[in-house]
């Protein structure tokens, strides 16, 4: 067998000596303790050397892949040209499928391949002599680098990035842009109190308070650029009577410079939207017009990447977000949280507080299957999106007109959805239910009117009363059954109790005194079974 | 402890959990074994400020320290001179005494505090501080301070390890070397004549560890998963102790698969784990111990466990034999 070992400087091809060595691999190890036993196991048959660091650094990189590279394939053909018929060694079973497939060679990886690899790996510099071992380290430090950088520098999720920055920095303008106007407001605020609640509006506040500067300018400034008419009138009369302090100049520089600032931080957030607005389409169209451009974004941003939101579970991207909640709810077994991120999404958070949840766990199944569309999908339109958003929207009417009884039935009131709960319940089998005795009981009782039994007979017929008392309660068979220490003892109570029972309804008993009759034969049984049971109990 | 410490605030270092639910890079998750949510904190692929930035991006966003934790420990309360240089670098007043571990060292100045001897002097890699002391014949010996709070390895030295089997001349396999904060400080123990592989998943992090690797040539720095340890067969020789904090619910897999191919026999692992990244319903306890027993059924031997308190909530570090020789003599 011979051994293909991959270095950091070259492909070495070792001759397995002694293949019996593989089937007790527990002490190989030990036979490579030293380089003596060791070169009596495996023989270095020839050691390809990289020419040039490029070519360890391609040789390597196809390593990562599990693929042939160039100057592997010239190892490979001559191993085919020499000893065509050897088994190869290799250390990872993937490199071994592809040789086996280009090259015809049969590959072996297995435990005790690796096994191999390792107690070769211990033995390196003393088996391939040609490199020393400065040299080894040298190169396979430069080697980590080479690859590292080139790892760096093509990673896979790079338009994913731009996405998760883009909706980082979104949320940051957000947060920025409120401080900002509170300040804005705030400040001003000193000034012309009455314009706050004038101006509800954050843009067209900022732009008035630009324009105007000090209140007193207004009554003869025109702000029907920035202000509807009524609204600017009122803004003109509140300015006349303001109770607003005094401020200079200066300071009204300073709160337009402010003004300044926000109106551009506005501008640039609309632009930074259809940025991102035109990236999610382009990436994840699906996943848009399911969930909506933010949502989406935020999704893949949590995630990490696309990849990796497309690898996540429906349920766990309805709860994406919202892991303290959830955590917390483990902890203490608690209900674990119905949405995260995915609440912001149109369908959801437009629907009633009720199917709130439902229409979660309904659009986060959907939202994984387009997102999956998305990564791994071929074509770039957004076909299943749209069909999977219409049955939502669908379902959701319908969930609400159940909700609000519209569809409740004929004069029933609104259908209710039992809240889930997991009710874990054991059903237990009733052996006494099997028992087909029973019924002819009650079907028959007006037949027997007529034969009333004679009350001599009654006494006789005492001795198998108990027999009914079991047979009326099969279901509870174990429950009648006297321990058996009392046994005689109930055994007679009963019999008074009957007895007085009797008394009490006698109709009643002389129904049951006939199904006796009738149940002879199977009642004798019973009670034969009875006894012997009793016995058992005794014994034990 | 007089450690300059970060700023806190800014962007990113309240963070709950640090990562959360997404692990590094683009793993995809598994909770406790299943699918679900990985806690893993360190740094992730994400970039951008996150809390969980293991002391990634020295300049402006500093997110707090590693993981997120948030609120109750109230790690980031002030505590004395932040951020304020030259606490330490007492010249002639500070005395730096060899640690029982070969490689460390302990500042003895109006705080004791942990170092290793700087192998670039002038150069520190995470802003940590440096100590300047004169030896006998006039040479100057640097050492940068190790900070327990930020390093796991750090933590358990301090809270009283036996043994961390990183010593001179060792030859390391660093598993979630995150940004090369503690890698850095390994490289300096392990000194030129030993290796230290560096292996990290993310590509923010490992933007930084390469950086950090530039100047430090006994850092070779891996960004590969270390779930397929065969991919990095190329460049990684036989190595005397593994060293992994990868806070992933298998690690314990993940560790015995790099100790199957390049731990040599009778090598030592060195285990952080964290209780929460594993299962977070579970007591702490418990999963250290179910850890520990995964490790024994993979040949290797655990010999000590400790918890990292004060440094870090419910982390332990254990350390372990690998394929220990029969006869219980300790290599």
């Amino acid at each position: 067998m011979l051994v293909l070992y991959e270095t950091s400087t070259g492909y070495a091809v070792f001759k397995l000596l002694d293949e019996k060595k593989l089937v007790q691999i527990e002490n190989l190890y030990d036979e490579f303790q030293t380089f003596d036993k060791a070169s009596s196991i495996v023989q270095l048959q020839k050691f390809y050397k990289f020419s040039t660091t490029e070519d360890a650094m391609s040789a390597a990189t196809a390593a990562v892949e599990g693929k042939i590279g160039k100057k592997l394939k010239k190892v490979l053909k001559k191993i085919v040209a020499e000893d065509a018929n050897e088994q190869l060694a290799v250390a990872d079973s993937l490199l071994g499928k592809v040789i086996k497939d280009k090259f015809n060679l049969t590959c072996v990886h297995n435990t005790a391949i690796s096994e191999l690899m390792r107690c070769i790996r211990t033995q390196t510099n003393n088996l391939i002599t040609e490199v020393s071992e400065r040299e080894n380290t040298a190169m396979s430090l430069g080697l980590a680098h080479g690859l590292s950088r080139y790892k760096l520098k093509f990673s896979g999720d790079k338009i994913d990035t731009m996405i998760i920055q883009a909706v980082s920095l979104l949320d940051d303008l957000d947060k920025e842009l409120n401080n900002y106007i509170m300040r804005c407001r705030e400040w001003y605020g000193w000034h012309f109190p009455e314009l706050g609640s004038v101006v509800q509006d954050h843009a067209a506040y900022v732009k008035t308070v630009k324009k105007l500067g000090m209140r007193t300018a207004s009554i003869t400034m025109d702000l029907s650029d920035v202000l509807p008419a009524d609204l600017e009138q009122r803004v003109k009369d509140a300015a006349q009577i303001s109770m607003g302090t005094e401020i200079s100049d200066e300071d009204i520089r300073h709160i337009t410079g402010l003004c300044d600032q926000i109106i551009e931080m506005q501008d640039y957030r609309s632009q930074l939207f259809e940025y991102l607005r035109n990236r999610m389409a382009a990436i994840a169209p699906n996943l848009t017009v399911l969930l909506g451009e933010l949502v989406g974004a935020r999704l893949i941003s949590h995630a990490g990447s696309l990849m990796s939101l497309a690898k996540h579970p429906a349920s766990t991207i309805q709860i994406l977000g919202a892991e303290k909640a959830l955590f917390r709810a483990l902890k203490k077994k608690h209900d674990t949280p119905k949405y995260g991120l995915i609440y912001h999404a149109q369908l959801i958070s437009q629907s009633s507080q009720k199917i709130k949840g439902k229409m979660s766990r309904m659009v986060a199944a959907k939202a994984s299957l387009s997102i999956r569309v998305d990564a791994l999908g071929e074509t770039d339109d957004a076909d299943l999106g749209t069909l999977q958003r219409g049955y939502l929207e669908n379902k959701a009417k319908e969930l609400e007109s159940i909700e609000s009884g519209k569809m409740g039935g004929i004069g029933g009131g609104p259908k209710k959805f039992d809240k889930y709960q997991n009710k874990s319940q054991v059903f237990q089998y009733h052996g006494g239910n099997d028992n087909t005795m029973t019924p002819k009981v009650k079907k028959e009782p007006t037949d027997f009117f007529n034969q009333s039994p004679a009350p001599g007979k009654l006494n006789k017929l005492f001795g198998e009363e108990e027999l009914k008392v079991e047979n009326g309660d099969n279901g509870h068979a174990e429950t009648t059954e006297e321990p058996p220490s009392s046994g005689k003892k109930s055994k007679k109570r009963k019999l008074v109790a009957e007895v007085e029972e009797e008394v009490a309804a006698p109709l009643e008993d002389t129904v049951s005194a006939v199904a006796e009759n009738v149940d002879a034969s199977g009642g004798k049984k019973k009670k034969k079974k009875k006894v012997k049971t009793e016995a058992e109990e005794e014994e034990a | 402890m007089g450690f300059d410490r970060p700023a806190r605030g800014g962007f990113g270092g309240a963070g709950g959990r640090g990562g959360g639910f997404s692990p590094r890079g683009g793993t995809d998750f598994k909770p406790r074994g299943g699918g679900g949510f990985r806690g893993g904190d360190r740094g992730g692929g994400r970039g951008g400020f996150r809390g969980g930035d293991r002391g990634g991006g020295r300049g402006g966003f500093r997110g707090g320290d590693r993981g997120g934790r948030g609120g109750p420990r109230g790690r980031g309360a002030p505590r004395g001179r932040g951020g304020a240089r030259g606490g330490m670098r007492g010249g002639k007043t500070v005395v730096v005494e060899p640690h029982r571990h070969a490689g460390i060292f302990v500042s003895r100045g109006k705080e004791d505090a942990l170092c290793t001897i700087n192998s670039t002097p002038g150069d520190s890699v995470y802003g940590e501080k440096r100590i300047s002391v004169e030896g006998a014949e006039g040479t100057k010996v640097e050492y940068r301070i190790w900070n327990p709070f930020r390093s796991k390895l750090a933590a358990a030295i301090m809270a009283g390890i036996e043994h961390i089997w990183i010593q001179p001349k060792s030859k390391v396999l660093y598993l979630g070397a995150a940004s090369g904060t503690t890698v850095s400080h390994v490289s300096d123990i392990v000194g030129p004549e030993g290796l230290v592989y560096a292996v990290e998943f993310s590509h923010r992090s490992g933007r930084d560890l390469i950086n950090a690797a530039k100047k430090r040539t006994n850092i070779v720095p891996i960004i590969e998963d270390a779930r397929h340890p065969q991919k990095y067969r190329m460049i990684v020789d036989m190595v005397d102790v593994i060293f992994a904090d990868v806070a992933q619910p298998d690690q314990a897999r993940i560790v015995a698969l790099n100790a199957h191919h390049y731990l040599k026999n009778g090598g030592h692992v060195v285990i952080s784990i964290k209780a929460n990244c594993i299962d977070s319903t579970a007591k702490p306890e418990a999963v250290f111990a179910e850890e520990v027993k995964k490790l024994q059924s993979e040949k290797i031997k655990p010999l000590e466990q400790i918890t990292l308190e004060p440094y870090e909530r419910d982390h332990a570090v254990v350390s372990g034999h690998y394929r220990a020789p029969l006869g219980g003599k300790k290599a």
